[in-house]
């Protein structure tokens, strides 16, 4: 039984700085990473196979930088890697991804599980993991903050927020999950040494049958919200200054509350 | 144990070099770099000399991600309140090959780490070193992150204060007097603006040396380099001098009141920071070297000292990448052998002593001793802008001779000591 987990290449949100003058996030030059919550999905996915046996597979499109990017994956215990590659799947809208994602996992093999993040670390659209669900026909349960596995039946806490529902569905089935379903771990050095090594798989999305067609969502704006600041300046000495901002404090309904 | 051929810990220029080239070689090298990617936390004042350096790899520099070619430089000796600047420029800076760039660590570190990837060199980063693993006194591997690695040489390219070359016993905590530290912020401005500010044409670049008041008499100066679309100012101040004078100074704060001066306001002026780094700098030149190799293990780049103050420069980054390949021609040779004790590896010494490296710690021995002189920080900065000040100043009264101007500002004590220190300066 083959565990899938779609992850994607996204900016390492960390190294991301907002410039100042037009409040725009600058991305060029900075080192990609995988998603925050696909590794959680890894996560759950290694933690499966452990118990059930089976693989764990890296699925993932994107540009040429993914080839370096999924070893990431790799080094958290996926035990392969396919990946779709192509310049313009790089920032694809979700229908597109989907659909490469679905033919890549189809095309190799028996399905268990397809585990993914709720959503991605950039977009967060949250549409890929329904949308493969679709596509492949098979049921999905989302945003799971707990899911486990027995026989051909998987059980799942799903956390609505509001409320936890349970529920179970037979496999093959489409799993979404939330950051808190458990701690990704920190990949050995020895693993990640490993990683280097292990089977990947390339597609081109003509070998898979997909067309990429034009963009139907465009971006309006990508701005850093506006800070603004007070620009309030004491220099009347400590004593006075003190009294000052916490008067400029209450004023702003800060504080007492 | 999981055991390599080479561990490299450390992806600087020197550890970079050195598995590039033992990569190319076909040799499994690992590089070990605690940063989030390499270059992340590497810090130059940020000029290269490519000519010392194009031999040892000979391949990589058509498409390395530099910044500028250095056409201009210039030198500034700052009083408190005046400077005197000289700007020299040449044709010949920007004829093909360039011999000098601007280089941002950030950008081609990674760029350099993806080559000796794509030459076979297995990274990892976000991981620290911990220990060296020793057996019957020789090096056979490193802990990170609490797993052994076993190697037949680790090569410690971990930068300043190395420690690994610590840990492995062969170096002792440094002395005060030969070091430094090292402040620098990059400043974006947009590609024209600063071309405009600079005088440049294309991909012309500019550097920039200060003395003088901005230390405050102490060891150390500024510095400035265009890159394409930023400038990274900065200064360096020697660590003892930090200790020792009186009264004491927090060394950011120097570089706030240098960033503050009104020749450098307008240099930067609407530039948005990007980057603030500080880093420790070995100046200790000849006598302040590491023990460079070990059973099992080579120290390169600033971990062994590999950093020279040269009166007008001070470089590091051409010994950083020499020394690196020369580890790795070492390796090689140790390899072919299968030895990897001291005696065979202390070939790597006879490698750097035969190259410029060697000569150039040999030949600027005496630096360091003579540019440790608060005069030159103090003295004849403040000398030279009073001169020319009263030079260039007309007063409402009879102006006098030059002669009787110059004579006014150095007395015959004064040019006793200049003739002193013009002689110690010889030594260099």
């Amino acid at each position: 039984m083959n565990i899938y987990v779609c992850v994607k290449q996204t900016v390492d949100l960390q190294q991301v700085r907002i410039r100042k003058e037009t409040r725009e996030p600058v991305l060029d030059g900075v080192p990609l990473t995988i998603g925050n919550i696909d590794k959680n999905a890894l996560e759950e996915g290694v933690r499966l196979r452990d118990k059930l046996g089976g693989k764990v597979i890296g699925v993932s499109a994107g540009s040429e930088e993914l080839n370096d990017t999924i070893k990431e994956a790799l080094a958290m215990g996926a035990d392969e890697a396919i990946m779709i590659i192509a310049p313009e799947l790089e920032g694809a809208e979700s229908s597109t991804v989907a659909m490469a994602l679905a033919k890549a996992i189809e095309k190799t093999g028996e399905i268990g599980i397809i585990l993914l993040g709720e959503g991605s670390s950039d977009n967060y659209s949250g549409q890929v993991g329904p949308r493969i669900a679709e596509i492949l026909d098979l049921p999905q349960i989302t945003y799971v903050s707990s899911l486990e596995a027995e026989g051909n039946t998987v059980k799942a806490v799903r956390n609505l927020e509001d409320c936890f529902e349970t529920v179970e569905a037979e496999m093959p089935v489409v799993v979404s999950v939330v950051s808190e379903i458990n701690e990704p771990r920190i990949p050995a050095v020895t693993q990640i040494l490993k990683a280097g090594r292990k089977p990947k798989q390339i597609y081109s999305p003509a070998e898979l049958g997909v067309e990429i067609a034009g963009s139907q969502i465009k971006t309006i704006s990508n701005l850093a919200p506006e800070q603004d600041r007070k620009r309030l300046l004491f220099q009347e000495g400590v004593g006075q200054d003190v009294k000052s901002l916490v008067a400029a404090l209450e004023s702003e309904g800060l504080l007492g509350r | 144990m999981d055991k390599f051929d080479v561990i490299i810990v450390g992806a600087g220029l020197a550890g970079l070099s050195a598995a590039y080239v033992l990569a190319k070689e076909g040799i499994e090298v690992v590089i070990i770099e605690r940063g989030d990617y390499p270059g992340a936390k590497n810090v130059t004042g940020g000029r290269l000399y490519v000519n010392p350096v194009r031999q040892y790899l000979p391949d990589i520099w058509d498409d390395a991600p530099l910044e500028r070619h250095v056409t201009n430089e210039m030198v500034t000796m700052m009083s408190p309140d005046n400077s005197v600047s000289m700007r020299f420029r040449s044709d010949k800076f920007d004829q093909k090959p360039y011999h000098s760039y601007t280089v941002l660590r950030a950008t081609f570190d990674r760029w350099l780490a993806a080559q000796a990837e794509k030459a076979g060199a297995m990274l990892v980063t976000k991981n620290r070193v911990d220990d060296v693993i020793k057996e019957q006194g020789k090096v056979i591997g490193v802990v990170t992150a609490g797993e052994e690695l076993g190697a037949d040489v680790v090569v410690a390219c971990d930068g300043v204060l190395s420690f690994v070359a610590e840990k492995a016993g062969m170096i002792v905590p440094g002395q005060p007097r030969n070091f430094a530290v090292g402040l620098k912020e990059v400043i974006e401005l947009p590609r024209t603006t600063l071309e405009d500010r600079f005088g440049l044409t294309g991909d012309e670049g500019v550097a920039q040396m200060f003395m003088g008041s901005l230390t405050q008499g102490r060891f150390g100066g500024g510095f400035l380099y265009t890159n394409k679309a930023s400038v990274s100012l900065g200064m360096v101040v020697g660590i003892r001098d930090l200790i020792e004078r009186k009264p004491g100074v927090e060394v950011h704060l120097l570089l706030d009141e240098f960033k503050e001066r009104p020749e450098i306001v307008p240099l930067i002026k609407g530039g948005e920071p990007v980057e603030y780094s500080a880093h420790v700098i070995p100046e200790g030149g000849l006598a302040g070297l590491t023990p460079l190799f070990g059973d099992g293990i080579l120290v390169a780049g600033d971990a062994a000292g590999f950093s020279l103050n040269m009166g007008i420069t001070v470089r590091g980054m051409e010994f950083a990448i020499a020394s690196g390949v020369m580890a790795a021609r070492a390796i090689i040779e140790a390899r072919a052998k299968n030895d990897f004790s001291a005696s065979t590896l202390s070939c790597y010494q006879q490698f750097l002593e035969n190259s410029f490296v060697m000569k150039d710690f040999r030949t600027f021995q005496h630096t360091p001793h003579v540019l440790d002189n608060s005069r030159f920080y103090g003295y004849y900065p403040q000398f030279a802008g009073k001169l020319l000040e009263d030079l260039y100043t007309v007063d409402s009264g009879p102006k006098a001779k030059i002669s009787d101007t110059i004579r006014k500002n150095l007395s015959l004590g004064e040019s006793l000591r200049m003739g002193k220190d013009l002689l110690g300066g010889l030594k260099i």
